[in-house]
């Protein structure tokens, strides 16, 4: 194993589901050698992309986990992460691009930016990464590098700025122009897999001249000696024009767009050039931990490998020989036998065998040093869990990870069912935190949550197929929640003498709503009329309130309580006491507050080709929908709409009927809206049925 | 509460005639200024009024995405919401949302038939009923004059009032009538025509055409720290 961090990158490949990027990794494997024959992704040979590495991804054509593989190219090491396109499942790209330094974003060149692209730059964003753009599919009909590179600019705020020109387009697509270079090439040989360079075609000539001069223009801005070399007229070199591209790329000012069709095999290597160009090394990069001793104060991490090992275990997957714990190493190294600690657990762990990962295969390595991405076995963890050496109590900040919005009842169809569904929960809990599993005291039912409906499909049929597990489906339930609508007062005296010990507490003040807060508590009490030692059981009592809704038993949020008054007898009040009164006192208040229910809502994204537009916005409507708006882009219009969750299950299906299956959509949790009359009403009814059933 | 609060204190009610609020039915307004002096804000500041009277207002955008423009909302109401001491948890702003639409076009796809037929797609359904429209970004000049005059006509058969901003530059000359060259034109197109000067620290609004007299001297402007309307003369 080479260990010059300079050469290595770690990068991911982002994009729109269905934009091409497991074709575009399964070309790169193919030129690095990592593998020796291409499939296709939807697998008419069977086979499927080596990426797609779990059954179910080969059948549906799309990447869920992001596997990590290793290629070598010119020298240089690269680590890719395979990450998934669709929103559902954007906690592993968010994942994914927490342990990468730059990224290649994959953009259709019929399609362009769409909204997904969208959500995938925006996390891109929040996570700093440098990234370079290619422009996948150019053979196709429609295809239009340049709009996508004013979308790049228009949409996402990016200073694109194309690195390369297509030699011609869509069936006639044969190659690409190098706008650095100024040479033009071409891809040859049964796989691409024979560059052919050669010298511009006359046609093209001019017209690369003008982007070349656009591309230098751009360039400039990031190297003082480009702008000297352009001012006194002398000769660019192409170390001086790449260096400029690179600083730019760095600080994310730049963005470089690479050209081709990672189908028909044109623009693979010069994009996996860019990439070792462009892109930063692990030492290019400042990567910040928490010190947990200094009250969580961020430190800079060194990338060398003699100080202390601070890493991150980003991905788990259940192999043949147990759990595979995929591991970035941000500083120091981690090799066979060390001892370290997990700082969550604090345990003790001893380091067994370390693997460096090819999609399914995998090569035995004794260290994974600093910079690097590698897997390690049989160690027992969740995905997130820092590991560092003993002393060390720094851990990678933690990733924000959003409240599941919808959950489905799931009941094992027999007793093997039962055994191995508990081990598929087990499994996929840990390895991903907006995966939820928890058993209803009621009903006595397994629900489990997530982030929408095709998120718990896709764990439904991973169950059965991974696991074997049968499962029965109750319908999918929507995270209801309670809130009050204004201010109310209560003042409840808990009293109780008869038998035992007596209880005695009087607790006043009011109950009001409040904004981005799920329970305030305020304590007004002067005088001591609720003594203080009994402040705390107060407000215990209301918060266990909090968890079943006194209106439908969903859980309150949104609530501010402030006390003000109270009374305590010296021998009869308790903790106990306290607690119950502050429960009287609690539904005193929230019934007199109009209370309410919240339903989560939903931001709805509808691609489509603008004849459908009325028919998609009718659609939305008929869901609840509010519509903020409507995009029209030519041909395509993108309709946004804020849907309630609740109506959403089976719109991919319907969508796909009214536009003749052209429309695509995108969902993503937005915010807690309250629900119509109508809706709460029908809600009571059926909470009333289902209380009859259970009783 | 907000409603009523705004409604009492808002300035632009000098601004406005007693029964037909701004714009008549089938009238045009324009807002008048230099790049970056507010004609968005006040734009938007229009549609809220509308909005609060429960009043479906389409804003029609031909520069600004769909995002962006809602964004522009997001921030004025906070700000009236903070001026008005408004607790955010009892009048939260989606509230609004069911009365307003944003539509975004390209400028150069922008046209009279197009917005109609998008239009009908929305009122046939029952989707959405305008009852106010604002077009930002439209570039005013010779090319848009018959734009315009369509636009007209479009009004008068849906009965609509239409608010407008136009870009004006510090270096042309104005018409002959005092009016900026971009407008001078159109201008008997338009009923009312409100101008935004910076003065010093504020920026005046300046009422340069409209039928109620008072208006005229009117003293409000635009709070340049938070964009918001506010009456100066108190």
């Amino acid at each position: 194993m080479k260990t010059d961090i300079l050469n290595v990158r770690n990068i991911g490949i982002s994009a729109h589901i269905d934009s091409g990027k497991t074709t575009l990794t399964e070309r790169i494997l193919f030129y690095t050698n990592r593998i020796h024959a291409i499939h296709d992704v939807k697998g008419k040979d069977g086979i499927g992309a080596t990426m797609d590495s779990m059954e179910l991804e080969k059948e549906r054509g799309i990447t869920i986990a992001s596997a990590a593989t290793y290629c070598e190219w010119k020298g240089h090491e690269v680590n890719i992460i395979d990450t998934p396109g669709h929103v559902d499942f954007t906690i592993e790209v968010e994942r994914s691009l927490r342990v990468l330094d730059g990224a290649v974003l994959v953009l259709c060149s019929v399609g362009g930016v769409q909204s997904q692209s969208i959500t995938v730059d925006q996390q891109m964003k929040r996570y700093k990464v440098p990234c370079i753009a290619f422009v996948n599919k150019c053979d196709r009909s429609g295809a239009d590098p340049q709009r996508v590179i004013s979308q790049l600019r228009d949409k996402l705020g990016h200073n694109a700025v194309a690195m390369q020109m297509p030699i011609g387009l869509e069936a006639d697509h044969q190659g690409v122009i190098d706008l650095v270079t100024m040479k033009a090439i071409y891809f040859d040989g049964d796989n691409g897999e024979t560059l052919r360079v050669e010298d511009i075609p006359a046609d093209l000539r001019d017209q690369a001249l003008e982007q070349r001069e656009i591309l230098v223009d751009a360039a400039s801005l990031y190297s003082d000696e480009l702008t000297e070399a352009i001012l006194e007229e002398q000769e660019i070199s192409e170390a001086l024009l790449i260096e400029a591209v690179r600083q730019g790329t760095l600080t994310r000012e730049l963005t470089p767009v690479f050209m081709g069709s990672a189908y028909k095999n044109k623009g693979v290597q010069p994009l996996l050039d860019a990439v070792t160009q462009l892109l930063p090394s692990p030492k290019d990069i400042q990567n910040e931990a928490l010190n947990m001793s200094d009250s969580e104060a961020a430190v800079v991490l060194s990338c060398s490998t003699g100080d202390p090992l601070v890493s991150l275990a980003f991905k788990l997957e259940d192999g043949a020989y147990g759990q595979l714990t995929y591991i970035r190493v941000y500083q120091g190294s981690l090799a066979k036998g060390d001892t370290v600690i997990n700082i969550r657990t604090g345990k003790k762990i001893k380091i067994g065998r370390l693997v460096r990962m090819h999609a399914n295969q995998m090569e035995d390595i004794e260290t994974i040093p600093a910079g690097y991405i590698g897997a390690m076995f049989g160690i027992d963890c969740a995905s997130g869990d820092t590991f560092a050496a003993p002393g060390t109590d720094l851990t990678m900040t933690s990733m924000f990870v959003p409240d599941p919005v919808i959950s489905l009842a799931i009941n094992p169809k027999d007793h093997k069912a039962e055994i191995n569904m508990s081990k598929a929960l087990n499994r996929f809990t840990k390895e991903d935190p907006t995966f939820k599993t928890h058993v209803d005291e009621e009903t006595g039912e397994t629900i489990i949550s997530g982030m929408g409906e095709l998120h718990l499909e896709v764990y439904l049929e991973r169950m059965l197929r991974e696991y074997k597990a049968d499962v029965e489906t109750g319908k999918p339930r929507v995270a209801y929640r309670e809130t009050i609508t204004r201010q109310a007062e209560f003042n409840y005296i808990h009293k109780k003498q008869t038998g035992g010990a007596g209880q005695f507490g009087r607790v006043a003040g009011f109950i009001e709503p409040v904004a981005d807060e799920e329970f305030v508590f305020e304590n007004k009490i002067t005088g001591g009329s609720i003594p203080t030692q009994f402040i705390p059981s107060c407000e215990k009592g209301f918060r266990k309130c909090l968890a079943k809704g006194p209106k439908l038993e969903f859980p309150v949020t949104g609530v501010k309580i402030t006390i003000n008054d109270g009374a305590a007898h010296s021998v009869d009040s308790s903790d106990t006491a306290f607690q119950a009164a502050a429960r009287g006192a609690f539904l005193e208040g929230y019934a007199k507050a109009a209370p309410v229910i919240h339903e989560p809502i939903m931001k709805v994204v509808v691609e489509t080709p603008t004849e459908f537009q009325g028919a998609v916005m009718g659609s939305l409507n008929q869901r609840r929908g509010i519509i903020l708006g409507t995009q029209d882009e030519s041909h395509m219009c993108v309709v946004e709409a804020q849907v309630p969750l609740a109506e959403m299950f089976g719109y991919s299906t319907v969508l796909r009927s009214l536009t003749q299956g052209k429309a695509q959509f995108t969902m993503e949790f937005a915010t807690y809206k309250q629900v119509p009359q109508s809706v709460a009403e029908e809600l009571v009814k059926k909470a009333a049925e289902l209380k009859k059933k259970v009783a | 509460m907000l409603k009523k609060d705004l409604m009492l204190r808002n300035p632009l009610r000098i601004l406005e005639q007693e029964e037909k609020g701004f714009l008549g039915k089938t009238e045009f307004g324009a807002v008048l200024a230099r790049a970056g002096v507010g004609k968005t804000a006040f734009l938007v500041q229009l549609a809220l009024n509308s909005l609060l009277n429960s009043k479906n207002v389409l804003h029609i955008s031909l520069e600004t995405p769909v995002d962006k423009v809602d964004l522009w909302y997001e921030e004025v109401f906070r700000n009236i919401a903070d001026q008005y001491q408004i607790n955010p948890a009892t009048q939260p702003f989606e509230y609004i949302l069911p009365h307003r639409f944003i539509m975004t076009f390209k400028v150069e796809g922008f046209s009279v038939p197009k917005l109609e037929e998008r239009l009908t797609d929305l009122t046939e359904q029952g989707i959405f009923m305008p009852q106010l429209v604002l077009i930002d970004d439209l570039p005013f000049g010779e090319q848009t004059d018959a734009l315009l005059a369509e636009l007209k006509d479009l009004a008068r058969k849906l009965e609509l009032p239409i608010w407008f901003t136009v870009l004006t530059h510090r270096h042309e000359t104005p018409a002959d009538d005092g009016l900026p060259i971009q407008i001078a034109n159109v201008a008997e197109l338009f009923e009312v025509i409100i101008q935004l000067q910076p003065v010093e620290n504020k920026i005046d609004i300046k009422l340069v055409k409209g039928r109620n007299p008072d208006a005229a001297n009117a003293s409000i402007q635009l709070d340049p720290a938070t964009m918001l309307i506010v009456d100066s003369s108190k």
